[in-house]
């Protein structure tokens, strides 16, 4: 459905065990010096957020990616994993045996249990049917968390504290460093378990699923329950990953599972490249830091993610990681320099679309602080007035000759890029 | 028995209003088997365009214009959005109708901010029609339903009598067909598509100065009127009618009905459990908003081809 | 031994009847083929027999037991699998990757999550050797979905053969296909249903009179013939569905 259209072959995973093994273990030693190389406590709280947002976003993709099923509730999995995990350190704080680095493990059940739940409704259908009642069973859950502040904290939500629990080995994870370490082993382990699932026959059949649900039926697997345990174990991920929010965040609300959190992953994930396992990987860890970056410079980030969002949903359905596998076979046969003139020249056309598009919309935001009385911040370092006309008609005319360009420069562009990649991939 | 009148007439005005919202939906996803997550988006749009027409060129200008340019903004996304996302299946356009939704969902209050807007009934139209015992009734309310209800016959006599109707209603259930016979069908389904989108953004002008015009409504709407498409079954007009009218009267009447849910119990003879006790005391009326969500879920669950479809979901 | 006994089968669609009352009977290990003109239902009466569609009455024995109304995959794990007409594959999967997830019932790997698919030996060989059988060794990583057609539709019979059924249900395997892949198709088809029971829908009759053992013809929904091929060819109804009422004249 949304894998790059060029990919012909696909290259079967070769070589021993230990050759699959050296990622991981690469990826493992990244993660280990990571703090030396990110400074201070800023920093290290974005890598955990990052941590978070990784195995989110991988569970995440178990279902679409992987299985093609579009779960649009996707975060109320974390949050009730979040807020079991939460009750739990509650439980020991006030003296109970809980040691911090098994928590996670509470945020796993909580949501694999609710996936089991909720799968059991959801996954009798199938494509829209099965979206729309993800929609519903999430709004049920965040209105239905909402009416019990008993159990759930009302609107304020639970908080704890993850340094007053039993020590381990000596710890009590009261600093960013030891949460940060925590988290990445957790993340690193739930990554390693969700990369080998696909590699089990479980996995393999929620790609034939994806790919053909009916085919799958005639032989001989209902492929209901292919969709239904895909979306427990994609819950009980989900949940790990709301167990180890719980313990960074120190506090679970029903905002962590609301619309907004799992429109998030949505846009994460997709970014990112639901094609591949990584895609998800890279998603994640862009998203969490445009989102933290962007959010200091413009109000408008959210706008931004959204429209970029919508133009890979149109022209780049693989996402990044779908485009840079696209442009693996040339890399290879040596044929990147073919193409890479024809993006050149695209380059100016996209520069004034992008431009003009961040220039109406920081424009729009500058004529809201105008009215509430504040004064304008320059907009690319251009103090302007945005009361008046011209600003606006500078911006318009920026988008329009750039969408103008574009639309001359993208084909010759992209008929480069199929004949290379033709070229380059022939059997 | 005033409560009771008054109940029924305001479910039958939103019930209808509903039905505005819907039967454009409906017919989107009949023809081209997309479920427009963004439909309440584009009320939403017609609600605060009309806010903005209204206060320069008046109420009566904005309900013309209005509607047009929303279903100017809808052809427009169909003709070189979702055109190109078909081919890549239904997901690919629910996740493109879903990006449309959000988009819209930040560039509203990113234009007219994060709080309602002002947006009043036009005074011609603003007063009492009658009395129902202590409450007057507006006569606004009555101007909305029969603007409904107008859009209902004309969309009736247009797809029954007219030659493009026939195609349109051809193409919902045999869309391949119809191209073959010669129709060009992407055309007529950017046509729909900005049709159901116009009806959209004409019931956001009526509706929006009656309830809240704020950046939320398009999320709180946009359930409900899911729900109801669900329910009525997918491509069915008369379903639609029916379903809105029904989740109109079930959504308004417990609206109303300020008692805890555990009455609901003691009423059906059943003793209220000891377990969660928090819920059992919450009174229905907030419990309301939820019962959209509920239903959706279970059509889909247990029949969702709904009342009158034509095509499952 | 009876490998497939259908009896009183009827499906209408609203007010149109597509099958009005079907009796077939396919003896175990039998090559049994099902013609007939455009319309006839044949495909309907593979989605019937094989759990697709829901039959409005009659009964379908599979090796005497009673399969009508079972789900797909139910009577897929009693020893029956079909192709279909419309090529019906997983496009992003490889072509072993495809012939491997049909093998994987039979090859004992149910929902397994905590083993490793490549750990099961037998499976892999299993996929191997279809490979070999079907001539697609060479396209053994390209995705389905960029496979050339007659590969295609190698690929569909071997999808439905893969997983070890005894009786095979092929649904115009040779459609679309030149003289030398129809030939080829025709030799892997002998090849794979060795020692199973084989129903055929085809419309090559070439082909249906080189591979079948016996030939039923179904017209406007019910079987007008039934036999050994001389015995149908012969027949003057079977000449009257396919040509008309017109070939009663053609003759005199």
């Amino acid at each position: 459905m949304l894998a790059p259209a060029q990919v012909i072959v696909a290259r079967p995973r070769a070589g021993s065990a230990l050759r699959s093994m050296l990622p991981w273990v690469l990826v493992a030693a990244l993660a280990l010096v990571m703090p030396h190389v990110v400074p201070g406590g800023f920093g290290l709280s974005l890598l955990c957020r990052m941590g978070i947002a990784i195995v989110f976003a991988l569970s995440f993709n178990m279902l679409l990616g992987q299985g093609g099923m579009l779960d649009f509730g996707h975060a109320v999995f974390l949050g009730l994993g979040g807020f079991l995990a939460m009750h739990f350190m509650r439980l020991a704080d006030a003296g109970w045996w809980l040691p911090l680095p098994l928590l996670p493990l509470a945020g796993a059940v909580g949501g694999l249990l609710a996936a089991i739940a909720a799968g059991w409704i959801a996954t009798r259908r199938a494509g829209t049917a099965f979206a729309m009642i993800t929609l519903g069973v999430a709004e049920l859950v965040v209105a239905i968390v909402l009416l019990l502040p008993g159990t759930f904290g009302g609107e304020e939500g639970l908080s704890g504290d993850r340094s007053s629990g039993p020590r381990v080995l000596g710890f009590d994870f009261g600093t960013q460093l030891q949460a940060y370490h925590l988290i990445a082993a957790w993340a690193w382990g739930c990554a390693l378990l969700m990369w080998l699932y696909t590699r089990t026959p479980l996995g393999r059949l929620a790609n034939a699923v994806r790919d053909n649900a009916e085919r799958v039926g005639f032989l001989g697997y209902n492929p209901a329950r292919i969709r239904w345990l895909v979306f427990a174990l994609s819950g009980l991920f989900a949940g790990v990953a709301g167990g180890l929010a719980a313990l960074n965040d120190e506090i679970v609300t029903s905002g962590n599972m609301g619309p907004d959190a799992s429109g998030g992953v949505l846009l994460m994930t997709f970014i990112g490249g639901i094609g591949t396992f990584w895609g998800p990987v890279v998603g994640a860890i862009l998203i969490t830091f445009l989102s933290v970056a962007l959010s200091t410079v413009t109000d408008a980030w959210q706008l931004y993610s959204g429209l970029l969002f919508v133009a890979m949903v149109v022209w780049a359905p693989g996402g990044l990681s779908g485009i840079i596998l696209a442009h693996a076979p040339l890399v290879r046969a040596g044929r990147l320099g073919r193409v890479v003139p024809g993006y050149l020249v695209c380059l100016p056309g996209l520069v004034l679309a992008v431009a003009g598009t961040v220039g109406l919309a920081e424009l729009a935001f500058r004529l809201q602080a105008v009215r509430n009385g504040a004064s304008p911040r320059p907009v690319f370092g251009i103090a302007v007035d945005p009361g008046s006309l011209l600003p606006w008609l500078v911006a318009l005319a920026l988008l329009l000759a750039g969408a103008l360009l574009l639309r001359r420069t993208a084909p010759p562009a992209r008929a480069a890029w199929q004949e290379a990649s033709v070229a380059s991939t022939a059997p | 028995m005033e409560q009771l009148a008054l109940i029924v007439l305001n479910s039958l005005v939103y019930g209808l209003l509903l039905f505005m919202l819907s039967v454009g939906l409906t017919l989107i996803f009949g023809m081209m088997g997309v479920l427009n997550l963004a439909h309440a988006s584009f009320y939403m749009l017609g609600a605060f365009l009309a806010y903005t027409v209204s206060i320069r060129l008046g109420f009566w200008a904005a309900l013309v214009v209005v509607p047009v340019l929303v279903g100017g903004v809808g052809a427009v996304v169909e003709r070189y959005g979702l055109r190109t996302v078909h081919k890549h299946g239904h997901v690919a356009e629910l996740l493109f109708t879903f990006g449309l939704a959000y988009i819209i969902g930040e560039i509203v209050p990113l234009v007219w901010g994060r709080n309602p807007v002002p947006y009043r009934v036009p005074p011609e139209l603003d007063f009492a029609l009658f009395q129902i015992g202590a409450n007057a009734y507006p006569a606004y309310r009555l101007f909305m339903m029969g603007v409904a209800i107008a859009m209902f016959l004309a969309l009736f006599l247009a797809l029954a009598r007219t030659r493009l109707g026939l195609v349109v209603r051809a193409a919902l259930t045999h869309p391949d067909m119809v191209g073959m016979l010669g129709h060009d069908v992407p055309k007529v389904f950017t046509l729909v598509f900005g049709a159901g989108c116009a009806l959209a953004g004409l019931a956001g002008v009526i509706a929006g100065n009656a309830y809240t015009t704020e950046p939320g409504m398009a999320r709180s709407l946009g359930a409900i009127v899911f729900a109801v498409v669900v329910m009525g079954g997918l491509g069915s007009i008369w379903g639609a009618l029916i379903a809105s009218l029904l989740i109109g009267f079930v959504q308004v009447g417990s609206i109303s009905l300020d008692l805890p849910l555990g009455a609901v119990l003691t009423r059906l003879g059943v003793s209220i459990p000891s377990v969660m006790p928090d819920l059992w005391s919450i009174s229905i009326a907030r419990v309301a908003p939820v019962v959209p969500y509920l239903l959706l879920v279970l059509v889909l669950a247990v029949r969702p081809r709904g009342l009158m479809g034509t095509r499952s979901a | 031994m009876t490998a497939l006994l259908v009896t009183g089968l009827h499906k209408a669609f609203g007010p149109t009847r597509i099958i009005q009352g079907i009796e077939l009977s396919v003896a175990k290990g039998e090559r049994h083929a099902v013609i007939g003109p455009n319309g006839a239902g044949k495909s309907t009466l593979f989605h019937l027999i094989s759990g697709r569609l829901r039959a409005d009455a009659g009964q379908v024995l599979l090796d005497g037991q009673d399969i009508t109304g079972l789900p797909p995959h139910d009577i897929f794990n009693r020893g029956m699998a079909r192709s279909f007409q419309v090529t019906s594959l997983f496009p992003k999967l490889s072509v072993f990757e495809n012939l491997r997830a049909a093998a994987m019932r039979d090859g004992g790997c149910g929902l397994a999550f905590w083993r490793r698919l490549d750990g099961y030996a037998p499976l892999r060989q299993r996929a191997e050797d279809l490979l070999a059988m079907l001539g697609l060794d060479r396209r053994r990583d390209v995705l389905a979905g960029n496979l050339a057609y007659a590969d295609q539709r190698a690929l569909e019979i071997g999808v439905t053969v893969a997983g070890g059924a005894h009786t095979i249900l092929l649904d115009e395997p040779t459609a679309g296909m030149s003289r030398a892949e129809t030939e080829r198709a025709v030799t892997l088809i002998r090849r794979v249903t060795e020692g199973r029971t084989l129903v055929m829908i085809e419309h090559d009759l070439g082909v249906v009179f080189d591979l079948a053992d016996r030939i039923s013809v179904l017209a406007e929904g019910r079987v007008i013939a039934s036999g050994l091929p001389d015995q149908v060819r012969g027949d003057p109804a079977v000449r009257t569905a396919y040509l008309g009422a017109a070939a009663e004249t053609l003759d005199a």
